[in-house]
């Protein structure tokens, strides 16, 4: 029998030690992916090809985006279920703005601002009229899509430029172009959150609300901040997804906050708020992303791929609960 | 013997939270469980309760060994707990929280709800809890729900209940409703196990004394015998001047005047004012305003009318963030919930308050962070591995000096401290008054609300008294208990029904 005493001055080592075992499980999603890369790369001649895997980045590109601001959001304790719609309104905006004869940027600028002032108005009805994130959110995305569906007249916008194609089929020294927007979009995400005031205010919030509150925190101003930011990217998103489509759909981007929210979620981030991170949803997206792309290319059918997604998120999402059981009780 | 424990050990991972727990508690008797945090008394009751599993040793239910694998089987053979937080479900009514779980049902899940308030009111008249089956919880003091939680308990014919601090919470005449409902179980025959910071409580209820440290059982008696000193001795291993002394500081300039404060149906006519250097006591029961006074000059319910001045010039608090601006700090008595992000590092709880302070360029400098950390890690002896271990893995009295580590840093000159000692160990306590002192003697000026009078004489300069919303009465720091009650209790109140 060992004497407690001696235990005792074991315990200040022991989470030092813990610490390995925790970054080993924070890297499980980074490993399931890689071993994922590689047994499909194994299964499938067509999968490592220069075609193939660029298609799979730009189909991923647009969820990853919205993910990123979707990852902001979770954070902060919140969700936004209308992402969908905001996609299809910036998207929509933006190519009717082509339409009418404005610049290729002036377009994007302005499917971007759309995103912008659609998550404005979510972040400004949860705060002002203090209602849930999850009901603001499912009432605008009704709203957006709607207002979308008026604008256009449930028509899509055919008449863009050519050139606007490069957005989302171009490349940029032999690299989709998309996959260096969603880099630089990862880059100052990854930054925001970790490095500046608005991100640690973001994890403060989302950790406990309260507490932001007495520690004299803007609650209200950072959190509207963040559904804008998150409905730029958005917007952004939506613009990538009309280049890629050549046209303005009202009806685009229907189920994405789903898929947004998957990712953030296998990426490890919390919908209690506080716990998330841009390279955990760059991972979940490109699991979910190659998932699909795996299943198409080893002929899976399309209705079991969802099924497999589904259980991946449910999976996912145990083992992080079970790596955080683990670390708590100590 | 009811219950008898020999040698539990208990470990969770490396480390180990019970060593050599022993307890033996017989039936009508009061048990005093007392040990600083950390010392094992939650690990043990959890075992008892069925919460955890033991490692080794051998518990003796009525001199059968018994292994209780669930909170369910514990309640089967007659072992209930009250727990310390509240775990009732606010939205429902006392009746229907009291029988949750055990709602007596018709065939298709029909519950039958009025038998079921009927059933409740008779074991409430018949204790007297001052509570009515039909009343929502959620409406209810803390003091009330943590009526309720005993009212539970005991409602369900246990021989053994297990308190688990519940007069922390609680002032004078709820904690006296407490102690009366413990007599009751005495007489009885049932078995209690308390658990309690309070020391003062050791006469009023127990009749004997269990006291553990560092996981172990160092001693067990009848509690006549000891001494508070003896106990301390017990609880940390050491003696300890048992009674804090502090000299007064010489006062300074001051720092915050309140003049004719109003908030409707909670504060009236709130007069006094602050000087550097100096510590304020605010007395008066559960209910007197007190929370609610540091509240309204915290900014969080803005108040009506009134003027407050912080170093003579006079500030609008209409929201945290102008108190904080104005140089206000509020260290609340929840601090889990109003306090810290516990799932956060250490370094960012405490930089959280002052982010300009260590960004370059609208960027976290992540050195001067961890600088500042460190820094105010070290000058308030917090005791943890480094600043980036999360704010929840630290016990109460560290967690509590992480709060006052914000302010300070936030450069804070009046502190507001609500119950700064509530649920912390006596060691911890000590650090927390060393701490206010230190605090006051570097310039600031304190106000600390406690319902704990004795501290209050052992630490304040001059003590103001609450009582129904007012300021009663003003006395010097060295005065007595009658007269701060005098002034707070002039007239008998209702315990449960008026809002905290």
């Amino acid at each position: 029998m060992n004497s407690p005493a001696v235990e005792r001055t074991e315990t200040p080592v022991a989470p030092a030690k813990k610490g390995e075992g925790i970054v080993l499980q924070r890297l499980l999603p980074f490993l399931s992916l890689i071993i994922l890369f590689v047994a499909l790369a194994i299964a499938s001649p067509n999968f490592l090809t220069n075609t193939n895997l660029s298609s799979v980045a730009r189909q991923t590109a647009v969820i990853n985006i919205m993910a990123l601001g979707m990852t902001m959001i979770i954070i902060i304790g919140g969700i936004d279920l209308s992402v969908g719609a905001i996609l299809a309104m910036g998207g929509l905006l933006g190519t009717m703005a082509m339409e009418k004869g404005l610049s290729i940027p002036a377009g994007v600028l302005i499917g971007t601002a759309t995103g912008l002032v659609c998550g404005l108005a979510n972040g400004l009805m949860t705060t002002q009229l203090r209602i849930e994130p999850f009901i603001v959110t499912l009432g605008t995305l009704g709203i957006f899509r709607g207002l979308t569906l008026i604008i256009s007249n449930g028509l899509p916008v055919h008449r863009i430029p050519q050139a606007f194609s490069f957005l989302g089929e171009g490349n940029v020294l032999g690299i989709p172009f998309v996959l260096w927007i969603l880099v630089a979009c990862a880059i100052v995400t990854h930054i925001v959150l970790e490095h500046t005031r608005l991100g640690r205010y973001t994890f403060a919030i989302g950790s406990n609300r309260e507490a932001a509150v007495y520690a004299g925190i803007p609650v209200n101003f950072h959190t509207t901040a963040v559904y804008a930011i998150g409905g730029m990217l958005t917007g952004l998103a939506g613009m990538i997804e009309a280049s890629r489509l050549m046209t303005g759909q009202p009806t685009a981007g229907q189920g994405y906050e789903l898929q947004a929210i998957a990712a953030v979620v296998i990426g490890g981030g919390s919908l209690h708020g506080g716990e998330g991170s841009v390279t955990g949803t760059l991972i979940g997206a490109f699991i979910m992303g190659l998932l699909s792309n795996g299943s198409d290319l080893l002929g899976v059918s399309p209705y079991l791929q969802q099924a497999i997604i589904g259980a991946v998120i449910i999976l996912a999402v145990t083992l992080d609960e079970l790596r955080k059981r683990r670390t708590m009780t100590s | 013997m009811l219950l008898e424990l020999n040698h539990i050990e208990k470990r969770y991972g490396g480390v180990t939270a019970l060593g050599d727990g022993n307890l033996a508690v017989q039936p009508g008797e009061v048990h005093l469980l007392l040990g600083e945090n950390g010392a094992g008394k939650s690990t043990l009751m959890k075992i008892i309760a069925g919460i955890v599993a033991r490692d080794a040793g051998q518990m003796l239910w009525q001199g059968r060994e018994v292994h209780l694998k669930t909170p369910a089987e514990a309640a089967a053979i007659g072992i209930s707990m009250v727990h310390q937080e509240s775990l009732l479900a606010p939205h429902l009514t006392v009746a229907e929280n009291l029988y949750l779980g055990r709602e007596e049902r018709l065939p298709l899940g029909w519950v039958r709800r009025r038998h079921m308030i009927e059933a409740a009111s008779l074991v409430i008249a018949e204790h007297r809890f001052p509570l009515r089956a039909e009343w929502a919880v959620e409406k209810l003091t803390p003091a009330g729900k943590q009526l309720v939680e005993i009212c539970r308990a005991i409602l369900h014919g246990s021989s053994l209940v297990i308190f688990d601090e519940p007069t922390s919470s609680l002032s004078g005449s709820e904690a006296a409703e407490v102690f009366r409902i413990v007599r009751t179980l005495r007489e009885r025959q049932v078995g209690v196990i308390y658990i309690t910071h309070r020391l003062d409580e050791l006469q009023s209820v127990g009749d004997r004394v269990t006291i553990m440290r560092d996981g172990r059982t160092v001693h067990t008696g009848p509690s006549a015998e000891l001494t508070t000193e003896r106990i301390i001795h017990h609880m940390v291993g050491r003696e300890v001047s048992a009674i804090y002394q502090r000299n007064p500081l010489p006062q300074g300039d001051e720092l915050l005047r309140v003049e004719h404060l109003n908030q409707q149906g909670r504060l009236n006519d709130i007069s006094f004012s602050l000087r550097a250097g100096e510590i304020v006591g605010l007395a008066g029961l559960i209910g007197a305003g007190r929370t609610e006074l540091c509240r309204a000059l915290f900014g969080v319910d803005p108040i009506d009318s009134g003027r407050v001045s912080v170093c003579g010039r006079e500030v609008v608090v209409g929201s945290p963030k102008h108190a904080v601006k104005a140089g206000i700090a509020l260290v609340t008595e929840d601090r889990q919930i109003t306090g810290l992000a516990l799932r956060l590092p250490i370094g960012h709880n405490i930089t959280l308050a002052n982010m300009p302070a260590i960004c370059r360029l609208g960027l976290v400098d992540g050195r001067a962070q961890n600088s500042a950390a460190v820094d105010y890690i070290g000058r308030l002896r917090i005791r943890a591995g480094s600043p980036r271990q999360l704010a929840g893995r630290l016990s109460g009295g560290n967690q509590q000096k992480v709060v006052i580590a914000k302010w300070l840093f936030r450069q804070a000159r009046i502190f507001l401290f609500d119950e700064p000692t509530r649920g912390i160990d006596v060691g911890a306590k000590v650090e927390v008054f060393n701490l206010m002192h230190e605090l006051a003697r570097a310039g600031a000026a304190i106000l600390m609300v406690s319902s704990e009078m004795p501290e209050l004489l052992q630490v304040a300069d001059r003590i103001l008294v609450m009582r129904g919303g007012r300021i009663t009465g003003e006395l010097p720091g060295r005065t007595t208990q009658e007269a701060i009650l005098r002034y707070a209790a002039l007239e008998t109140q209702p315990p449960a029904e008026e809002r905290a």
